[in-house]
């Protein structure tokens, strides 16, 4: 039972039931400023009927051509709230939003040993598009799984025909660069 | 600079690099020395100057970078990397309405330059200058018709109606709005709107003139369609409601339920909607149907029945059409049925997701204690657990959970016997343990265990009995149950927060910062969350321990101070209208933040009591902290509160408990105690400048005391209104409930009367008034006094110790803490005197005793005034030699002993066990032992100081 609304700024000060998880990181202001002014639209947080923040994502859409595609930058729910099918609501509105800004795909990183989300993107229906090395930097760096899903503007499911080469970080950043000019 | 201009700019860049590079990361030095070099090669190279500028302003040289700046400023720069260098510095140093004067001079050189009027523009948003944003937005459409120049401009005209100094004249308001809505209307009709934020703005602008129709047209209409697809069903919503339009409302939300059957905000809406349609009907329309509450209650029906996976979302709804018509005196048993059934039928649906408990709880305040507490039985009942079971699966244990923290919510534990509650403490360790080796084995490191919540309870418990009879054995004992919880589930939130208050509580400020350094609390949090920790500390025992923490906050706040503005100047790059207000509310918002200034002035007492240098080291780290005891630089009626109080969790009964009441009762008082401490540094700093003031200030003779003698009204006239207000503590009645504020504390300690007496000590030296012995006399006294207060409360706190060294713990600390603070600061002050008057007797004694013959009696020689302060600081001297020694004997708490039986129902490893409680009385003694040895550390360089 959510209410689902725009994720605002007064929210950065409430969101700690949700962000003292292990898994969610705390980003400084001008991260989520940045979402904030960037794309809106893209910030939208799941509120219980008591008012409690449930959880919330985080995303933007950017690419040229036939790379205009959405992307989820954090997603997370609060422990409280798991097992409810939350994760798939706000994937879902992403989904639609990106739909509807005629995004061709949407896509999203997960550490390779994070199973549990592996899981669900599956079962939203993303596939595992390629591996980038070492995205994960940290004590131990770790792996990333790149997870795509086609929209409905993709009709041929080009973007979602997987790579078998992994990819390292410098060529990532290099498509990156590539995609912002 | 018509040459620099002509020559290679290419090459300068290249030139300029290693200065920008040394800067960037932090080499000041080696940037200051670059700038230099080329300077003299290329002495007129502006970019460079300012880059020198910004090097001397970095390495905190401001007269010469302030020189070298507006050097550079006088020339009127129009180059963007010399502007971009120089508003840098001026946004550092909060000089915001100089970039403005930058940018208009570079337009007025490059007439219709797009680049620089955009940079224009943005210096009028740091200022809030909202007409000139209009003008500046309107030289950018004309020079570069782009839309978002254009509506730059519509936006600032929106400002000017609903937040510039007009906004307050309905008249005016009605004007800009006006011509803000026609603007756009043009636009539309050249056929020139493109894009979403376009749209929004439009609508916002028709909603600000409650023109709903407008709105309700353009937003079902095409254009809208086509540019704004993704915009918020809630504006439709909205819109229907302002129209009155309940029908159509209805019908659209029965179609959205349909698609989407969780959804509490439609649901809302969907039963407000019923509710106004049944008001409509009773005036005597929709005759021969079925009344809209009856449809509703249908149609939910409907979509539960319908439903394949059965969601919360319909039944939560039911239960608040129920709620809704009781309130409203209507049929609700008649039409939907019984209340506790439907409870229970949520309970056996729902009860095993953690959210259930949040759920039932929305609708316990509408029915009568009575029923509350039958409802909790019954729950308990249904859950299939008893006092002689065990949860047979990970689902019913979470029923239970969900049971037994309802039945807390109805106040059903706080009737019971001491002996009941202890064994109910013991039911609930079991269950723990039951559950944790059942259900919680492979659990990973990231999770929180499945049974944890029985302990989080128990801890609740163990502290209704511990304050039930005023002894700690309780809850200490449910502090050794949560450091065990958090050896096996390691992410989990709750139990940090709950140690991290317990061990406050019990004034263990090392076990504290064990459990804030664990939490990881950083960023934005450093704000919201600061109050479990931050605002604990200072009088919490320590000082220089303190100071990090403080750090660490203080440069979340610098940073975000310095970056405020750029954040809304982000959403005009962007376009982005439906952010402006929000940022600019944020902004006020973390600028305000009291967890900021108190923070800040803390920092500052903070300081000035540990200082330990020499007299001259002292007063240069003084004059750094650059206090203007004339200027009150608090926005006292703007301070916001940031707190996000919500994060710990808590089951407490819900009519015993009023968050909101307890906000603002801590905030206000919190706020009183800011006043206080402020007020304190402002005053002891007006002792201090008027021996040494800085010289810059050329105050008229005669009136140099006039700012301590008014900042000494305000203290006195502070304490009299503050015993006038009468504050409360704040209620302890439960575990989650706030530590009481430093009030009490500050009113109780001789604060007052001190400084009181001392500000007269500073002036009578001044003078050399005849009652200046008089006055020393009472300072002396007042030392005295202070001294008994720590000496005093360390015998009581021994004395006490074999009944129960935690119980009162906290409170003796602060007594301590704050002595030893007025006696530090005092000691400072003295020091500083004494230099002053040793210097100037030296020199002065024969020219004044000169000059005064005429009037009245003769002032004090100053010498005799250095005399009279040798005399205090002996004093001095001896009274912190009396209260080292005392702290010397100052025992570390005794705990609870009896503790063997803590652990034994647990299916604990006897190593485990030894460990566990091993470690926590391990951070009682180091905290007590870290405590003495900084308090005693700040003794000796006191001593040392009171020596001299």
């Amino acid at each position: 039972m959510t209410t689902l609304r725009p994720f605002t700024c007064d929210d950065l000060f409430k969101f700690n039931n949700v962000n003292f998880d292990p898994l969610t990181e705390t980003y400084g202001l001008s991260f989520y400023t940045q979402y904030l002014a960037k794309w809106p639209e893209y910030f939208q947080l799941a509120e219980s009927p008591s008012g409690q923040i449930m959880g919330y994502i985080m995303g933007k859409v950017e690419g040229h051509m036939d790379n205009w595609h959405g992307h989820v930058t954090a997603l997370t729910v609060s422990p409280d709230y798991r097992r409810l099918g939350l994760a798939a609501l706000l994937m879902s509105f992403l989904e639609d939003i990106s739909e509807k800004k005629r995004a061709y795909f949407v896509d999203l990183f997960v550490r390779k040993s994070n199973q549990v989300a592996i899981n669900m993107y599956k079962n939203l229906g993303y596939i595992i598009y390629r591996t980038i090395l070492e995205y994960y930097s940290g004590d131990q760096d770790e792996d990333a799984y790149d997870m795509r899903k086609a929209m409905s503007r993709d009709v041929n499911k080009k973007s979602v025909i997987p790579y078998t080469q992994p990819v390292t970080m410098r060529e990532l950043r290099r498509q990156m660069r590539h995609d912002h000019n | 600079m018509a040459q620099q201009q002509g020559m290679d700019s290419a090459l300068f860049e290249r030139r300029l690099r290693p200065v920008y590079d040394n800067l960037e990361v932090g080499n000041n030095r080696k940037a200051l020395q670059e700038s230099e070099k080329l300077l003299r090669k290329h002495p007129t190279l502006l970019c460079a100057r300012a880059l020198k500028g910004l090097s001397l302003l970095r390495l905190g040289r401001y007269d010469e970078s302030h020189g070298c700046l507006q050097a550079v400023a006088e020339e009127k720069p129009t180059d963007d990397s010399t502007l971009q260098v120089l508003s840098f510095c001026y946004r550092e140093m909060e000089q915001l309405d100089k970039i403005v004067e930058l940018y208009q001079h570079a337009v007025k050189q490059n007439p219709g330059n797009e680049e620089l009027l955009a940079h224009l523009f943005i210096s009028h948003v740091r200022v809030e200058d909202y007409k000139a944003q209009q003008a500046v937005a309107l030289q950018l459409y004309k020079a570069q018709p782009k839309n978002a120049y254009y509506f730059w401009s519509v936006i600032s005209v929106v400002f000017q109606g609903i937040r510039g100094p007009e906004s307050a004249l309905p008249e005016k308001r009605k004007i800009y709005l006006g011509l803000a809505q026609r603007m756009v209307d043009k636009h539309i009709k050249e056929g020139k709107l493109e894009t979403e934020q376009e749209a929004f703005l439009y609508l916002h602008i028709l909603k600000l003139q409650n023109k709903y129709h407008e709105a309700w047209e353009f937003l079902t209409g095409e254009l809208c369609a086509k540019l704004y697809p993704g915009a918020p069903v809630s504006m439709k919503f909205e819109l229907l409601k302002e129209l009155g339009n309940w029908r159509e409302l209805n019908e659209l939300l029965q179609q959205l339920l349909d698609a989407d059957r969780d959804r509490w905000d439609y649901y809302k809406e969907y039963i407000q909607s019923s509710f106004e349609l049944l008001k409509l009907s009773s005036k005597g329309e929709e005759k021969g149907e079925k009344d809209s509450l009856a449809r509703c209650q249908e149609f939910l029906q409907g979509i539960i029945e319908s439903s394949e996976r059965k969601k919360r979302g319909p039944y939560l709804a039911r239960l608040e059409l129920h709620q809704r018509m009781r309130a409203d005196k209507l049929p609700a048993e008649q039409l939907i049925g019984d209340f506790d059934e439907m409870v229970i039928e949520y309970f056996n649906l729902f009860g095993d997701k953690s959210c259930c408990t949040h759920d039932i709880a929305l609708f316990l305040p509408s029915i009568s204690m009575k029923q509350r507490q039958a409802l909790a039985g019954k729950l308990l009942l249904e859950s299939g657990v008893s006092s002689t079971s065990l949860p047979q699966n990970k689902e019913q244990m979470q029923k239970h959970l969900c049971a037994l923290q309802i039945s807390r919510m109805c106040g059903s534990h706080m009737e019971l016997p001491v002996d009941h509650l202890i064994a109910f403490y013991t039911a609930l360790k079991l269950h723990y343990e039951h559950g944790r080796s059942s259900f919680g084995k492979k659990l990973l490191a990231t999770e929180m265990g499945p049974s944890d919540a029985y302990a989080l309870l128990a801890a609740n418990v163990m502290y209704d009995l511990s304050r039930r009879e005023h002894k700690s054995d309780h809850l200490f004992e449910a502090l050794c149950l949560l450091q065990y919880v958090l050896r096996n589930s390691t992410s989990n939130f709750h139990v940090k927060l709950l140690s991290l208050k317990i061990y406050h509580l019990f004034g263990c400020q090392v076990g504290a910062q064990e459990m804030y350094e664990y939490l990881d609390i950083k960023q934005i949090q450093l704000d919201s969350m600061g109050y479990v920790h931050c605002q604990l500390l200072p009088l919490g025992g320590r000082f220089s321990g303190t100071r990090a923490v403080y750090d660490a906050t203080l440069k979340f706040f610098t940073n975000s101070y310095k970056e405020r503005l750029e954040y809304i100047a982000l959403t005009y790059r962007f376009c982005t209208f439906s952010k402006m207000e929000e940022f600019m509310n944020f902004k006020e918002r973390l600028t305000n933040s009291l967890q900021y200034v108190a923070c800040s002035v803390e920092a500052q007492i903070c300081d000035l009591v540990s200082c330990y240098g020499n007299v001259m080291q002292n007063l240069t780290a003084y004059a750094a902290m650059s206090i203007e005891p004339a200027e009150d630089r608090i926005a006292w009626h703007e301070l916001s509160d940031n707190r996000d109080l919500d994060a710990i969790i808590r089951w407490d009964p819900l009519h015993q408990v009023n968050a909101a009441e307890e906000r603002k009762e801590s905030f206000d008082q919190e706020v009183e105690v800011l006043q206080v401490r402020s007020l304190m540094l402002r005053l002891f700093a007006s002792f201090i400048d008027l021996y040494h003031g800085t010289g810059a200030k050329d105050v008229p003779a005669g009136t140099e005391t006039a700012t301590l003698e008014l900042l000494r009204e305000s203290w006195t006239g502070l304490f009299q209104r503050l015993r006038l207000m009468n504050y409360k503590p704040l209620p302890q009645t439960f575990l989650v409930n706030l530590l009481p504020t430093r009030l009490r504390l500050l009113l109780d300690l001789p604060y007052e009367r001190f400084f009181d007496d001392l500000s007269q000590l500073v002036l009578d030296l001044q003078s050399g008034s005849g009652k200046l012995a008089e006055q020393c006399k009472r300072v002396g006294e007042n030392v005295i006094v202070v001294m008994d207060v720590c000496v005093k409360t360390i015998s009581e706190c021994n004395d006490g110790n074999g009944t129960d060294g935690l119980w009162n713990r906290r409170e003796q600390q602060q007594k301590v803490a704050a002595s030893l603070e007025i006696l530090s600061l005092y000691a400072f002050l003295l020091s500083v005197l004494n230099d002053k008057l040793q210097v100037s007797s030296k020199t002065k004694t024969k020219k004044r005793t000169a000059d005064n013959k005429e009037n009245g009696p003769q002032p004090i020689s100053e010498k005799e005034r250095g005399q009279m302060v040798h005399e205090l600081m002996r004093q001095l001297k001896h009274k912190l030699e009396a209260c080292d020694s005392a702290i010397r004997t100052w025992k570390a708490p005794v705990l609870p002993r009896d503790l063997s039986s803590f652990m034994s129902d647990m299916s604990l490893k006897p190593e485990v066990e030894a460990t566990l409680i091993g470690d926590v009385s391990a951070t009682f003694k180091d905290s007590h032992e870290l405590m003495v040895t900084e308090l005693r550390n700040l003794l000796k360089d006191k001593i040392r100081m009171a020596a001299k």
